[in-house]
């Protein structure tokens, strides 16, 4: 109860928490205020905002309903943004306790493969996974969780290394629990928090680079999402530069709102700590 | 801080330079042509090769056809539509088995060596028909061609082959290369295909990759007083937003081929300096078709195909994609070709109920979710516009409660999967009408094409009517019979249906209001340019 007061006091993480609610809203009710297909054709082409109140905010180059795609859009970059991140969060932190509590040559093997991994650059692999495998959701959510996982498994590895040498991870050895046993039950749950705190980053940093990819037409063709709506609005910059304007302000404040009710949640974690 | 000051003088100054300025227009219309002068254009490919004897497509063209010139062009008021360049008569006998060309005197290779009808004769026999993309198909019964003297050429053909389709075919078809440059080594591997030698208006001086490719004037061109310009300069700029930007800038004076995407062009027109050309592209129509894999059952029945037919409503293709800038389309010869069109061909108006009636007829109904059944749609991605088309036509299917997911790839993927692995059901294609239906659209419904024929009957289409008809026509002589068989063949393909013609469509050019001689002929963005000028 004193975490989530202390949560609401600061201000960045009651705006992060309230963007993120609206957002969460925006894509839960994306089906029942806008049932049926987004990409149907609904009016005449580029009708600017708030000149039909039918369609609030235009219409694009086919004359979409640039409202109703922009919260079925909510729908995919949280959709890609939550998956990548639990994938990456995943796969990091069963890869760094692997490395943390085997050590030596599993350690050495892990963590090379992690060093290999953190100096491609995470969007150009995702680019390059993409390209070849084509584009749908889950494989742009396992492009951008491939490269995302590094950090995560850093993180739990350390925290695995000094979790390794306590008491009660000596007791379980002597008990005669599995090494494997130890590891996963054991010294994983209590090496998440750190490993959790990424994740706010992870996210926002997943919704960009979906955007990203949707943008330069490696997204799923099938989907409404904000990057494909920006990079389409693109071509009429000029002449109808809300199309872009739209989806890229909705990218912004997401990101934003991600990032700050992650603060938000370290902060408040953080003071409870140091008052303990 | 300094004082803003205004001084008498400096107003006066202003004033004159702003008079000055309104005179600028006027001088830029004045008709007589002014020499000297460079010309920058926008280019938003770079091709590798650019021997356009090899590869005849525009891409090609629009940077070499200023270097390596055809026999003939294509023209607004000549006889047959054609002008003459290299050659400057040409003569088709009677039974169909030769063609003589009499070839212009005094021209010279831009190396200084005549130019001669033994150029004629390898370029024919040696690259446009073993190696030139659409040669392959029109010069396939060249068996020889006989040179009595240095300024002849008489083209022997095993089959008699109608003289229309080889005039039809020179604009694009007939760049002589030189023989004494080509005749060492492999063609294919000539260093010549990446800076060609030509008897061209223009040199080609240097290229840079990523920046700029550059020709120079050619000062013992044929052409009297020709060319104009002293230079030309394609700036590579990929970004298709960005040549609208370079042009008000001034950074550019040209844009070609569509630079400038047509939902600019309302606002662009209105910028003083800056005129939208629709001419000059009329020889080069692209038609939006959608390829249809016959080996699916569902796509086998023509009345599935009716159907989609029926769900498409070409009129908003029109309005919608293309801004206006397009026509609506009938069947497999654009309505703009002089020679073979026919209207009188079975239509599809757009009509919602019949498509599901003919649906339901077929034996495809809904199921409970709406749907009949699924399709995998691919749309060609080397134009916004079939990129839009690809995503419209899923919402038209989707009315009719065919479920058409979209597959994007580049456009190496897309020929692949399309033309070689057939992994598609629907796809969008942009094919290009050349003048003649032989040329490179009978190709598109014929049978027996080899897998992995770009932009061929890839679908499993297989009519024999069609194709004793298409056989018919390439052998018949006689101009106005041969017309008559396309008009046939227009109808067969209207109501088979083997493929689906929505739209056809041309390009526009955005230009400085100072260059001059533009869009005078039908393929005016391909041709020499060398009456083209900058005035100003």
């Amino acid at each position: 109860m004193n975490r989530l007061r202390r949560f609401f006091c600061t201000p960045e993480a009651v705006a992060g928490a309230a963007i993120l609610a609206s957002l969460i809203a925006m894509a839960l009710a994306a089906p029942l205020i806008f049932p049926g297909d987004p990409q149907a054709i609904a009016g005449p082409a580029l009708l600017p905002p708030f000149h039909d109140w039918s369609l609030p905010l235009g219409t694009d180059r086919l004359g979409r309903d640039v409202l109703a795609e922009l919260f079925h859009g909510a729908r995919t970059s949280l959709a890609v943004g939550l998956a990548a991140a639990a994938a990456a969060l995943l796969i990091g932190a069963i890869v760094g306790t692997l490395a943390g509590f085997a050590g030596g040559l599993i350690d050495e093997v892990l963590m090379r493969v992690t060093d290999a991994f953190q100096t491609v650059p995470s969007f150009l692999l995702a680019l390059a996974f993409v390209s070849i495998v084509g584009p749908s959701l889950g494989v742009v959510v396992a492009a951008i969780a491939l490269g995302a996982w590094t950090g995560p498994a850093r993180v739990a590895r350390a925290e695995v290394l000094s979790i390794r040498e306590r008491d009660y991870v000596a007791g379980a050895r002597v008990i005669g629990m599995y090494p494997l046993e130890i590891a996963f039950r054991e010294v994983l749950p209590n090496a998440l928090p750190p490993v959790l705190a990424l994740s706010s980053v992870i996210v926002a940093a997943a919704i960009l680079t979906e955007a990203a990819l949707s943008f330069l037409g490696l997204g799923d063709p099938n989907r409404v999402t904000w990057g494909g709506m920006i990079a389409e609005g693109r071509t009429v910059l000029r002449t109808a530069p809300f199309l872009s304007i739209v989806p890229g302000v909705a990218l912004v404040l997401t990101v934003l709102g991600v990032y700050l009710a992650g603060e938000g949640v370290v902060e408040s974690t953080a003071v409870r700590r140091s008052l303990s | 801080m300094s004082e803003l000051t205004i001084s008498r003088r400096g107003l006066l100054a202003g004033s004159a330079l702003l008079l000055a300025s309104t005179a600028l227009p006027t001088i830029g219309f004045a008709q007589t042509p002014k020499k000297g002068g460079r010309l920058i254009v926008a280019a938003d490919s770079e091709p590798r090769n650019l021997n356009p004897a090899i590869v005849a497509s525009n891409g090609v063209f629009f940077i070499s056809s200023k270097v390596v010139e055809t026999l003939a062009e294509a023209s607004f008021d000549g006889k047959d539509g054609l002008e003459p360049r290299l050659a400057l008569s040409w003569e088709g006998a009677a039974d169909g088995l030769s063609v003589t060309f009499k070839l212009r005197d005094g021209v010279k290779w831009h190396d200084g060596k005549p130019f001669t009808s033994a150029d004629v004769a390898f370029s024919a026999l040696q690259v446009w028909k073993p190696l030139q993309n659409l040669g392959r198909t029109v010069f396939n019964d060249l068996t020889a061609v006989d040179t009595p003297n240095e300024l002849t050429a008489i083209f022997k053909f095993a089959k008699p082959t109608p003289f229309q389709l080889i005039r039809n075919a020179l604009p694009a078809l007939s760049s002589v290369v030189p023989k004494h440059v080509y005749e060492v080594g492999k063609i294919e591997e000539n260093p010549a295909n990446n800076a060609p030698v030509g008897t061209g208006p223009f040199k080609f001086a240097e290229y840079k990759a990523g920046q700029y490719y550059r020709l120079t004037k050619n000062d013992a061109y044929w052409g009297k007083d020709e060319p104009y310009l002293d230079e030309i300069i394609y700036q590579v700029l990929p970004d298709r937003t960005s040549a609208a930007a370079a042009l008000e800038a001034e950074e550019i004076q040209l844009a070609a081929f569509s630079a400038v995407p047509l939902a600019d062009l309302e606002r662009i027109s209105k910028v003083p300096g800056l005129k939208v050309i629709t001419k000059g592209y009329e020889g080069l129509t692209y038609q939006l078709v959608v390829e249809i894999n016959h080996r699916r059952k569902e796509l086998a029945d023509l009345k599935v195909r009716q159907a989609i037919a029926h769900a498409i409503d070409k009129d908003f293709v029109v309005k919608t994609i293309f801004l206006g800038y397009a026509a609506t389309a009938t069947g497999p010869v654009p309505k703009n070709d002089p020679q073979f069109y026919t209207a009188d061909v079975p239509t599809y108006p757009f009509d919602v109920a019949k498509a599901n009636a003919l649906l339901d007829e077929a034996g495809y109904k809904r199921a409970d979710d709406g749907k009949r059944f699924a399709l995998k749609l691919l749309p060609a991605p080397y134009f916004n516009e079939t990129k839009q088309f690809g995503d419209y036509l899923r919402q038209a299917l989707a009315a009719i409660g065919i479920d058409a997911e979209i597959v994007n790839n580049d456009s190496a993927a897309h020929i692949k999967a399309v033309y070689t692995d057939h992994a598609f059901d629907l796809a969008v294609g942009p094919p290009v009408f050349r003048g003649d239906p032989a040329i490179s659209t009978t190709i598109l419904v014929q049978s027996g094409i080899p897998d992995g024929v770009p932009f061929s009957n890839q679908g499993g289409y297989r009519n024999a009517d069609l194709d004793a008809l298409i056989a018919k026509a390439s052998e018949t002589l006689d101009t106005a019979a041969r017309t008559e068989l396309y008009k046939e063949f227009q109808k067969k393909v209207a109501a088979d249906l083997p493929l689906i013609n929505v739209a056809e469509w041309s390009f526009i050019s955005v230009a400085r209001d100072t260059v001059g001689n533009i869009a005078d002929n039908p393929r005016w963005a391909v041709s020499n340019w060398a009456d083209t000028y900058l005035a100003g």
